[in-house]
């Protein structure tokens, strides 16, 4: 077929440009995947009372987790339009990241020296980044199929993108069962569940995305 | 920008090409071509006989994708991302590692008299490739594409509904694009 007979074949009853519709595939996987989270997370350890929320600094947990979710979800989509600024999402993701570090850092330094380990590794330290990178695959799975829609051309960091869009829904959803109140705790263990989450993403990223 | 003529050029014919004006979008992508094939062929300097095929399938994946250009920026440095991720992909293909430094320019550049380049023959069919496809696929892009049926005829002769019939257009042009890109 020579290129022009092409062109006809790709002009010939084009009609208007469907729109790449990526946020619905990014709504329902995250609609998919967020009862088997959920689930998982009941299961798993329990989830906690809402009455205790204050206690265990659940809206805090949210709202960090959910600006990660919020930022890598644009940066996904703007990574996925050639030419478009990431500018603002990596803005974004970098001042909720310092931020965290910040008021991290300050809790802990309000503790008595004597407690910093304990209140800075809490009881699940351990647990929770895994956790939350395990929580985020049926996420990353929802993400890394919206961003199939769309055009990235930087496949490794489209990867990383839904990585911690993934992984910020991931520590939402285990936020709902965790009972770990210190905010030292969420910057350290919260940060690296979604760290591991954006590695995972960036590592898979470059296999799935290609187009 | 490196060339604002193009940009002039092409904004308005492929706009109106989204919109769904035919004949606008066949001279955006008679444009496009001109210019991938000057784009690709100084880059490609070890592979002269590909460059036809990589222009071809630049031009399907250009379609398939369209709809990812934010009509706010400027199409010639969507176009530009997209046709330097196909070369990427050809040299990954070819096993050949990174891609050499002339690359990083903003804009896709031509020569400035030259308009473009004269096509040369494509080594890979298309053509055969599109009898390939599964039935269903392959018949609505022949009544579309090739005989030139409107969407609802080649509806009504399929017995589909016109969403079914634009989604099998879509995934067998997709699919084109896949075996392209895995051979």
């Amino acid at each position: 077929m020579k290129t022009d007979e092409l062109i006809g074949l790709l002009a010939k009853g084009a009609g208007p440009a469907e729109p790449a519709h990526e946020e619905r595939r990014m709504a329902l996987g995250v609609v998919l995947a967020l009862p088997v989270m959920v689930a998982a997370v009941w299961a798993g350890i329990g989830l906690v009372p809402v009455a205790l929320w204050p206690v265990s600094g659940t809206f805090a947990k949210f709202l960090y987790a959910g600006m990660m979710l919020f930022g890598g979800g644009l940066l996904l989509r703007r990574l996925g339009r050639p030419g478009a600024a990431t500018g603002l999402p990596l803005a974004l993701i970098g001042g909720t990241l310092a931020a965290m570090a910040m008021i991290g850092v300050a809790d802990l330094l309000r503790q008595p020296e004597a407690g910093w380990s304990m209140h800075a590794l809490g009881k699940s330290a351990t647990t929770c980044p895994a956790a939350i990178l395990f929580l985020s695959v049926p996420a990353l799975a929802g993400m890394l199929w919206a961003a199939r829609q769309l055009a990235p051309t930087q496949l490794r960091l489209t990867g990383a993108a839904a990585g911690l869009a993934a992984g910020g829904l991931g520590a939402v959803v285990y936020a709902l069962g965790c009972d770990e109140g210190a905010l030292t705790f969420l910057a350290l263990w919260y940060s690296l569940g979604m760290a591991l989450a954006t590695l995972l993403g960036a590592v898979i990223g470059p296999r799935l995305l290609r187009w | 920008m490196a060339d604002e003529g193009f940009e002039a050029r092409l904004a308005p014919l492929w706009h109106a090409g989204r919109e769904g004006d035919e004949a606008a979008y066949r001279a955006a992508l008679s444009l496009i071509a001109l210019r991938l094939r000057a784009y690709f062929r100084p880059r490609m300097a070890g592979l002269p006989d590909d460059v036809e095929d990589l222009v071809q399938e630049t031009l399907l994946a250009i379609h398939l994708k369209r709809a990812t250009h934010d009509p706010a920026l400027p199409v010639s440095n969507w176009l530009h991302a997209v046709a330097r991720y196909r070369l990427t992909d050809v040299y990954r293909r070819r096993g050949r590692r990174g891609v050499p430094e002339t690359l990083d320019g903003v804009d896709i550049e031509a020569p400035p008299d030259s308009g473009g380049v004269e096509a040369s023959s494509a080594r890979r069919d298309l053509g055969r490739l599109l009898g390939t496809l599964p039935d269903g696929q392959r018949q609505a892009i022949e009544l579309v594409k090739v005989e030139g049926y409107s969407t609802e005829e080649a509806a009504a002769r399929m017995g589909i509904t016109v969403t079914t019939l634009k989604v099998r257009v879509h995934r067998g042009l997709q699919r084109l694009m896949t075996m392209v890109g895995n051979e």
